[in-house]
Parts: C-alpha cells; structure tokens; sequence
C-alpha cells in the first residue's frame, strides 16, 4: 500500500473469502441464452447481408409509373415507395449503410482510445493533463447535436458523418483505457513487474492491456449500438447519406409522406433499426457480463449521448 | 483549499467548455463548404453590391479572433444576428419556438424521469428476477430504439391506424397542446426512459451490495426505511448522469419534432441545416449547448457538495 | 432475559449446490459462544441464515429456535424484522463499509431504538449516553465515518447494534480489519458490554486462540458443518477432532520458534452432500469408512459438554467416568520440533559478526509522502547479510510498507541510502537481486495471464550466470504440481496463489526475498504451510529474507533478527529471541501484550524437555 500510512488504514487487508460459491451458483440461474442466441442470429443475417451483392442490384430500380402501392401487391411483399421501389428489396440492401458505417466508428474509437487512453495513463504528468481536459471537454458537450450541425452545414456525406462520430465517440474510450491502465498501475502484479526490471511497454503490452481488452470489446459492441441510432438519425434528417442511397433513416423520412397508403415503406425500415441495434446491445452487454474481471465498472460512462 | 476554490475550479472548467464551444460554433461559418459570401446570401442575388454589402454588415475583413470577439459579444446580448433564409432577426424567430421545445421536452423528461427511475430502483431490488430481466430487456431495447424510429411507429399505430391522436400540428394551446405533444413526447421518453432505468438500475445494485445498508437491515429498519438509506446513496450518480439525459433529450427532440412536424427549435434547426441558414444554426446550437453544459456542471457540483466526503477531501487538499 | 438459541440441522443451499450440509449448535443464556473456521468453512453464511440475511436464490431449512419460539428460515422480510434488531443483531467485519458514509454518526447510532416521538435534546442525550456506553465521547456524534479511526467506527457500529436493545449479539470478524491494539480494546468492550447488558454473544472468527481467550464455548466449522462444540478452554487445550487439533498445531506460538510448523496438506472443500466426513482425505487418523459412513455430532466424554463429529476419535473415548474430556492435552509445542532458544545455538547474526558481507545495507532512511503531515520513514537503518533472515515489526503507520517499497526500488527516499551487494540504489530497474512477495495474493497476479506464462517471464530475467529455473521447477520449489502452468489465478486458492507470487519472486535467482506481510492475508493452516515453504527455501537456497509482519508469533517462526517499527522509526532491535522473550522497549512490550493468548502464556508454558 503506498501513500502515507494513516492511523485510518488496515494493519491488514481485510480477509477476503474464496469467491463464493454461493454467489457463483445464483448468478449462472439467472442467464437468458435464447435471447443471445437470436441476437447472434440476426446480427449473421446482418453480415451476409452487408457483404453478398445480391441484395444491392435491383434494389434501387425506381419504377415512377408504379409509384406507392401497399404490401400484399403481387411481386411486392412489402410494397413500394413514392419512386416505386420495392421495400424489401430496399430494406435490405439498406442494411450495408445501417452497418458499415457504424462498425468503422466504433473501430476508430477503439483504436484511438487505446492509443491514447495507453499513452495517457502510461505517460501521466503533463501528457495526460492534456489528454484529460481534451475528453472532459469533448464529453461535456452534446455528442448528438454536434453530430447534426457539423455534418449538416460541413456536408461532405457519408463517411465525413463516420469520422465526426468518430471524434465524438473515442473520448469515452480514452477515458475508459486511461482509467483502466491507471487503476492497474498501482496493483501488486504490476508492482511485481516493476521489481522484475521488465520495461515499460513491454508490462504495458503484456500484461496491462490484456486486462483492457475486454473492457474495450464490452464498449466496441455499444459504440456500434449507439452509431447506428445516431447515424440513422442523421440519416433521417437528410444529413450523410445521398438521396437517392439504399439506407434505413433515409426510408424513415421518405416513407413519412406516404404512411397512409403505404405504411410498411417507413415502419420496416424503423424495425429494422431497432431490430439491429437491440441485438448488438444484447451481445455487448452478454459479452460485459462474461468478461467480468472485476473492471467491468469502467464500461458504463463510456457511452456519449 | 476551502470548498471555494474546490467549486472556483469547477466553474473554470465549464467557463473553458464554453469558450471552445462558442469558438467552435462560430467557426462554422467557415467550415461550411463554398464561398463564404454566397452562403451569407443565400438565395440573393450575387452582385458586386450585395457582396460588398455583406462584407460590411458581417465584418468580414476584420482578423478571424476579432470577429468571433463581436459575434460573441452580440450573442451574449441576445443578438444573434440575421436569418439568412427568412431576413428576420434570429432572435426573434427563436422566440416563438423555444415554448414548443421546452413543452416538448419537459413532458418527455418528467415520462422519463418519473417512470424510469423507479422501474430502475425495482429491477435492482428483484435482480435476477423475471420482472428485472423484463425490464432490463426493455430497456436494452429502448436504448437501441432511435426517437424517430418509435415516432414513426406510434404514428401510425395510435395516429393512422387508431385515429386516436393527431398527426402533425402543436395544437392550440392547453389541453389540445398537450393532445397533440402525447405521441412525440412518448417517443422520446421511451428512448431517454430506458437510458435512465440503465443509469438507475446500476447505481441501485451497487448500493444493495454496500455493508451499510446489510448493516441496516440486520438491525431491524423497515423496508421503506433502509429504501431511503440506499436511495440516497444512489442519488448521487443517477442525479449525475443529468447530462446524459439533457444531451439525450436534446437530440431526440429535433429528431422527434422533425417526425411530427412540430413547430419547434429541433425543426427549426434542421431546417436552417438543410438551407444553410448558419446565423440560426449558429445560435440554437449555442443555446442548447451552453443549457446542457450549465445544468450538467451546476447538477453536478451540487450533487458532489452533497456528499460529505467529497467535502472533507476538498478542505483537506 | 433467556436467549436460549438452538440450531438443528440448519442446511443452507443455492438451488442444488449444498453451503451447509447440516449445522447444529446451542448456545446458552448470556454466555459468548465462539464460531472458528478458516475460509471457506461456511461461517458467514451460517450467521447469514440465523439473521435472514441470505442472499437472492438462497435458501435455509431446518430447526432454529430463540428462547424457545421456533423461528421460520424461510419466513417474509417482515417476519424477520421482528427478530432482526429487537433479538438478533449483526455486527460486520469491516467497520469501514458498515455505517452509512453519507450520514452523521449520531443519527446512524438512534436507526433502530425504540421509543416515539422524542424532542431533540432528549435525543441527543440518549446519544451521548450510547456513545459513552461503547467509550467515545459526545461530539463523535457529530462526525461522519470516514473521520474517524478504524477503532472508532467499530465502537459506533457497535453502538447502533445495541440501539434495539438486542438479546443476542453476532459479531462476524468484528477485529479482523484491525490494528492489534485496537482489537484487544474492542474485546474488551464486548465483553464489558455483555456483562452489563446481560446479552448472549456470538463470535465469528478464523483465530482459534482468540476465541479461547475470549469465549466461553466454541463451535468448529468446517466445509459447511460443526466438526466439534464444547467449553473453549477445553477444546483449545485438548482438541478431539483432528481438524480442530491440527488448527491448533498451526497457530504459532508467539513463545517459542519451531523448527517446523505442524501442518496438513491440501485446505478447505468445498461443501458437499456426499456421504462421509469432509476432512477425510486430509486426517491423519482417517479410516476407510470415513469416507463412506455418515458422521454426525456426537457426544465426547460423558460430562456431556463436548460433542465431536469423528468416527475415530468419537469411539476411542467411549464414555469413562470421569470429570473432564478423555482426550489427551496437546503439548504447548511438540517438545522434540523446538529449537533450542538458548543464545549460543541462535544464528550467528549478532553485529559483532563482520565474516558475513552485507547483502542490503540501509542508512538513514527518510521518506515523507506529499500531503501527509509526519514522515512515513524517519532516518531507519538496518543490514541483512547473506542467508539471514531479519524481521521488521510494525502496526499500520509505523512505515513497515514503505521501507519495504523503498528496498525493492518501488519508492525512492528522500533521503539516505539503500545499497545492495554494495551497489547504490535504487535497487530497480537494475540487478534482480531483491525481490518481493506482496501480501494479498487475489492482487498479487495478474488475471490474465496464466500461471506457466508468468513464471517464464519472470524466469527470463534472471542474470546471466545464475541458476535459471524452468516453470516446472520452479512450481515444483513452492510444491505446486506441474499441470498448474495452464491455469489462470482465479482457478486456485488463496495460499496456492501466493505460493505462485514466492515461485514468481524466485524466478530471477535474487539472493534476498522481502516478504511484506505475506502471510497477514492467508488462513492460520495455510499460513503455516507458507512458512514452512519459506523457511525450506531459506535453507536449500541460501536464500535471505526481510521479513514483514504485524504479527509478532510470525516473525518468532522465521525471523533471526528483528527491528519493532514505530511512526517510522526503530524502537528497538536485537535477535528475535531476545527481543521477544525479554522486550526493553515500552511499545514492544505493548504489542507483545496484545497477542492474542499471551496473557495466558505464563500459564501455559512448560519446559521444553
């Protein structure tokens, strides 16, 4: 124990029990695989939809003559929209922009995070005063309405709203890293290593980060969660994404003129969002719970609004 | 330190976010694509005249810092300057939308607040239960369900299909505001409610699990009494997660008028994006913010000074 | 008041894995019973049962009677408030989790007293009175926790126990957190407390020899079940059950060195229903049918105070006529296992010794940390030479921890020196001769890493030229099996983890171990097992050791020399035997008083053959 040893410490640490096999029985009673399960399912879906090219090619067709007809119209399932393209066909190829782009925000923020979230609990001193205030800041700002308004008037499109959500989401993780690495800094088996004359990047690598990683997988699959509503949103706003493009939020918007004559051209598209973003919800926070080693505190708070 | 430079510290730390934000706002005028003059214009036309005439009016051959210094100040007064869509003063357009908003907003924050907290607090009480894992599951759902996503969805199931409620439209004040802002408000309480069952149900367990509240139960308190023992423990992060819940609201909320074509700042500001209105962008982005940012900061400060340890560490640093 | 309790055969499960097998216990009016049991034998849970504290999904049947009114296991929470507080209270182990941090103490103290509507000032009169009934005086009332001392909060947790005005009072661990000093004035008060209250107490604790100091009757628990029950003097000095008798053997005496600690192998089960005694396969008397027939608490002698759950020993004492247990007293120490305490045969380490080089040399150690008001180290100097073993004694703030981070280069002092093999420190980075083995073996290594993976790192460092180990040597060292290099931490016990941290520490061949409070954390049977392995090391490698503890009946067992350590300074040094047998020093003579069992030493000691 470091620091100045006040008469209020412990002579001793306190004793602590064999983990509790009482505990450990109560908490595997609880688990709900079905639910994980269908996630796991959809999210596959998702995947082969966003890689196989089938789904891309015909579903931009626009057929103007057609124009809305309801579901249940033969050759249509789902109807069609305003510019008589079929739902289906377009929901499904939407599913490549509803995805892409939030995996690579998340991918940007954990990379970035990792970075210098390492550096700064690494570092400490004036690196990570530098740090600290740059993602106190970030994080006191309103991530989604930033989101809107830089994207908006900056324009640029799909991946320029990537990279914004990129810079707004990767404080959490830096925030996340930097505490982890300094919570394990001052724990014995890091001292240890120390006393072992083991160098510094090496412990940080090698033992250090392995106990980040799973925090930082637990953030990666909430970051997606979280860029996909934010993205779709902006979407919906007509921000990002080019008009006549295959995507989710876009749908939304179309879809609202016409609800009455073809409601399944707004309300599919909307499940659909919702359908995604819950099953990778679901699996991130299965994954928090498995990956408990006692750090998993540090996960919550990482998330912006 | 005294617990006045302990709050002096705080203060300076939002009076900085504030600067970077009003700098950043105001650097959107130039980060808009295009010549600066013609987005001033907007759809007039470009002659000799009017550019000379805008270059007047917005200062812009004055240095970059002097300018953010005068349109700085003149937010500060109130003045934010012109539409360029509508030529009316911004401030006053913003006037007539800021009730709608504020309307909008509170209803969705008491749905919220009201129906979330105490769901979280029971989900913590009977973890592992079926009612927590339903509501833990309806949360997770709930954080995932984008406001206009919901919108769009009760739209047409209680507007179209039911007929119950109305489409579009703010109504006519009173009673028919408050029929017309049901759906809108609903959406998004669902998503910022499951974000503060989240936040509730965590800060619960971690109390429940706390010696001090074994301690009381073993000596006998009643149910409703070691109840308040944790809750007010678990006041203090739930309380500070404010900002969260305010940035939440906020962006849902120009999501979710956009949906029901509601006359309010959301809308207005998704508007002027679209035609490049930036003196308007300009000026409800900094509003909201500067609100979120104050509440967040004052929330916290006084949530923290509630809690005597905080205290003590301060007066002993 | 009759606060008769009696338990009979209380199970404890969670869904379908068994935490109690089955506990039966009495415990008279107004008397202290004691309840031992190292980690893992299901005490806490049991005091969780008979207060109905049990967590979610677990569940409690069986018999349990206060004072003769049956009370339900299973019942409603409001059932239970009407036990809990006004019969049955629970005191915590840790004084510094159990009051409310947001409240005042005052107000924490009054949660549970009886009474209506009462003025302010009669209100705070009966707080000065609570406070003064537990030795604290008036204006702690206005205090929050976390301003006062370990001691002092335990005296106010105590202090809202008793606002209901309890019968019975169950205190689990209640002086485990700590400093000894201040253990032994908790004790004292309880036992003050129950005198003047008339209230029956129950102990929960791992120290055998605290609960015979301070208990009229024990209970031995082991993997879920009461192995032995009788007076507490009566089991301390002659135990029946092997485990209660092997418990004993392990506590060091604080008297004497042992060349060996008695020990048996292997530790505490996990709870199960399976037929037979669960000490079984660690009991030197075990017979085959002990793991196959059913034992049962049975009674010893026909005194009728002693009951035993052994086959073995339950039989060979078949009831005799006579007044006190058939079992024989254990001797103070196997007489033959001391080590002859006389000055010539010591270790020669005295100063006047100068063959030996000096493996650490430490001058004038000066260290004060930012913010604190007093030094941590106060100009300490000490020498450990090759081989030897010197032990630093110290309660908390004495600047035990710090002199041992400054050895081992983990803080740099102020001012002085710290010279190994009479190179300059800091020690690290720079040649491993000084490792060292921390005392919480759950932080001591790192989750992720697995066993094997940590050993060779730690292996690859050692200089050239030293004697470099391979991971199944070094396991072998700490006598772990070779198969534990693919686990993780989290799969072994506390003592095997710790047993890991000394392999880790010898990986890199140093010639000086420093052992900050290594064995503070582990139960007294694995302690002993700890120190065993220690001193085998010490004497195949040649290794050095600077040993560091709070506890004085350790340092006997494995130090040669000793420094008492005070608010950063030497108080006293000399050779253990010397400075423990005759302290000079007021302080020293102070903790050597506080030991558990050392008012009881001149009582029990006898003269080694």
């Amino acid at each position: 124990m470091s620091g100045a040893d006040v008469a209020t410490t412990t002579a001793r640490a306190p004793r602590r029990p064999e983990p509790s096999r009482a505990r450990r029985a109560v908490r595997a009673a609880r688990r709900v695989p079905g639910v994980v399960t269908a996630s796991v399912v959809v999210l596959a879906g998702v995947a082969v939809l966003v890689v196989l090219p089938l789904a891309h090619g015909s579903a931009l067709d626009q057929d103007i003559v057609l124009g809305t007809t309801p579901a249940g119209t033969p050759g249509h399932p789902l109807g069609t929209d305003a510019l008589g393209r079929d739902v289906l066909a377009l929901t499904l190829a939407g599913a490549r922009s509803a995805v892409l782009g939030p995996l690579v925000v998340a991918l940007g923020s954990m990379l970035l995070g990792a970075l210098l979230g390492t550096l700064a609990g690494y570092r400490e001193g004036a690196v990570d005063a530098v740090v600290s205030r740059y993602v106190d800041l970030t994080l006191a700002m309103p991530a989604l309405l930033l989101a809107i308004v830089v994207a908006g008037v900056v324009g640029g499109g799909y991946w320029v709203t990537v990279l914004v959500l990129v810079v707004l989401f990767s404080p959490g993780d830096v925030r996340l890293v930097r505490t982890a690495v300094l919570q394990q800094k001052h724990r014995p088996y890091i001292e240890a290593t120390r006393v072992l004359g083991l160098s510094g990047p090496r412990v940080m690598a090698r033992h250090v980060f392995p106990n980040v990683r799973p925090l930082l997988l637990t953030s990666f699959f909430l970051n997606i969660a979280y860029a996909i509503v934010a993205m779709s949103g902006l979407s919906f706003l007509g921000l990002g994404v080019s008009a006549g493009a295959a995507d989710w939020g876009r749908q939304l918007a179309d879809g609202r003129e016409i609800l009455y004559d073809n409601p399944a051209a707004s309300v599919v598209p909307g499940l659909a969002i919702i359908v995604v973003a819950t099953a990778v919800n679901v699996v991130g926070d299965w994954l928090s719970e498995r990956l408990d080693t006692g750090m998993s505190e540090l996960a919550e708070g990482s998330v912006p609004a | 330190m005294s617990v006045l430079a302990f709050v002096g510290r705080r203060v300076a730390a939002l009076a900085a976010m504030l600067v970077v934000l009003s700098f950043l706002v105001f650097a959107l005028l130039y980060l808009a694509p295009g010549d600066l003059v013609h987005s001033l214009l907007g759809a007039r036309a470009v002659t000799p005249q009017a550019e000379a005439a805008i270059r007047a009016q917005y200062h812009l051959d004055d240095p970059f810092w002097v300018q953010y210094l005068r349109w700085l100040g003149a937010a500060l007064h109130g003045d934010f300057g012109t539409s360029v869509r509508t030529g009316t003063p911004v401030a006053q357009m913003l006037e007539g939308r800021v009730g709608v908003t504020v309307t909008l907003a509170a209803i969705a924050g008491v749905l919220a607040v009201g129906v979330g907290v105490p769901l979280g607090v029971r989900a913590a009480r009977r973890r592992g239960s079926f009612e927590d894992r339903a509501i833990t599951s309806a949360s997770v759902v709930g954080v995932s369900a984008p406001g206009f996503a919901v919108g769009l969805v009760l739209l047409y199931v209680f507007a179209v299909m039911l007929g119950w409620f109305p489409l579009y439209g703010v109504g006519d004040g009173g009673l028919d505001r408050l029929w017309h802002l049901a759906l809108p408000a609903a959406a998004l309480a669902v998503g910022v409610g499951a974000l503060v069952v989240k936040v509730t149900r965590t800060a619960v367990l971690r109390e429940l699990d706390q010696d001090y509240v074994t301690f009381a139960r073993s000596r006998g308190l009643s149910g409703a009494r070691v109840l308040r023992l944790y809750l007010r423990g678990a006041a203090v992060p739930i309380v500070t997660s404010v900002g969260l819940v305010l940035a939440s609201l906020v962006g849902g909320s120009i999501l979710v008028e956009t949906t029901f074509a509601l006359p309010g700042l959301g809308v207005l500001l998704a508007d002027s994006i679209t035609f490049k209105d930036v003196p308007v962008v300009q000026a409800v982005t900094l509003l909201l913010a500067t609100f979120i940012g104050v509440t967040t900061a004052v929330v916290d400060l006084f949530a923290n000074l509630a809690d005597p340890r905080v205290r003590r560490a301060a007066v002993a640093r | 008041m009759s606060a008769f309790v009696e338990v009979d055969d209380l199970r404890v499960t969670a869904g379908d894995a068994p935490i109690l097998p089955g506990v039966t216990l009495r415990v008279e009016a107004g008397t202290t019973l004691g309840i031992v049991g190292e980690s893992g034998s299901g005490k806490s849970m049991l005091v969780k049962a008979l207060t109905g504290l049990l967590p979610r999904g677990v569940t409690a049947t069986g018999s349990y009677r206060l004072g003769g009114t049956e009370v339900d296991l299973g019942g409603s929470d409001r059932a239970w408030r009407r036990i809990r507080g006004s019969r049955v209270v629970l005191v915590l182990q840790d004084p510094f989790t159990s009051l409310d941090p947001l409240r005042r103490c005052g107000t924490q103290i009054l949660d549970s007293a009886p009474g209506g509507r009462r003025s302010r000032a009669e209100r705070r009169a009966d707080v000065a009175r609570r406070l003064a009934e537990v030795g604290l005086p008036e204006h702690v009332a206005d205090q929050y926790p976390h301003e006062l001392s370990g001691g002092m909060r335990q005296r106010v947790a105590i202090a809202a126990a008793l606002a209901s005005e309890p019968e019975i009072l169950v205190a689990d661990e209640p002086t485990t957190a700590l400093d000894v000093t201040t253990q032994r004035s908790i004790l004292d008060l309880l036992a003050e407390l129950q005198a003047s209250r008339g209230m029956t107490l129950v102990l929960i604790t791992h120290d055998l020899r605290l609960a015979q100091e301070r208990c009229d009757d024990l209970a031995v628990m082991y993997a879920g079940t009461v192995v032995e029950t009788g007076p507490a003097d009566q089991v301390f000095t002659s135990p029946a059950h092997p485990y209660t008798r092997a418990l004993h053997d392990a506590i060091p005496p604080v008297d004497a060195r042992l060349d060996r600690m008695p020990t048996v192998a292997g530790s505490v089960p996990a709870a199960t229903d399976a037929p037979g005694c669960p000490f079984a396969p660690r009991c030197p008397l075990a017979q085959e049918r002990c793991s196959t027939d059913p034992v049962r608490l049975g009674p010893l002698g026909s005194a009728g105070e002693r009951e035993v759950a052994c086959l073995v020993v339950g039989e060979t004492v078949a009831g005799h006529p006579s007044t006190g247990p058939d079992v024989p007293p254990v001797e103070p120490a196997d007489a033959a296992s001391r080590s002859d305490t006389s000055a010539s045969e010591a270790p020669s380490v005295g100063p006047a010794d100068g063959a030996k080089p000096a493996l650490l040399r430490v001058d004038g150690l000066v260290k004060q940390f930012r913010g604190a008001t007093a030094r941590a180290l106060d100009g300490v100097s000490l020498e450990v030479r090759a081989g030897e073993s010197v032990g630093i004694v110290g309660e908390s703030g004495s600047g035990k921890t710090t002199l041992a981070r400054c050895v081992v280069g983990l803080e740099r002092p102020d001012e002085g020196s710290v010279r190994v093999l009479g190179r300059d420190g800091p020690v690290n980075p720079g040649p491993r001769d000084v490792q060292i083995v921390f005392q919480d073996p759950y932080s001591a290594l790192n989750p992720a890493l697995s066993i094997g993976a940590m050993l060779a790192e730690a292996a690859s460092v050692a200089p050239p030229g030293a004697h470099r180990r391979t991971v199944g040597e070094l396991l072998r060292l700490v006598g772990l099996p070779e198969h534990y290099a693919r686990r993780r931490p989290a799969r072994l016990s506390g003592g095997e983890r710790q047993r890991v941290a000394i392999a880790r520490a010898l990986a890199p061949a140093p010639r000086l171990l420093v052992c900050d409070e290594s064995v503070s954390a582990l139960d007294v049977s694995v302690q002993a097992q700890v120190l065993n392995l220690l001193a085998d090391l010490r004497d195949e490698l040649g290794l050095a050791l600077l040993f560091i503890s709070h506890d004085l009946a350790v340092v006997r067992q494995i130090t040669d020399r000793v420094h008492v350590m005070r608010s950063g300074r030497v108080v006293e040094s000399g050779p253990t035997e010397t400075v423990l047998a005759a302290p000079q020093h007021p302080y020293t003579r102070a903790l050597l008083a506080s030991v558990p069992g050392a008012v009881l030493v001149p009582v029990l000691q006898e003269e080694p053959a």
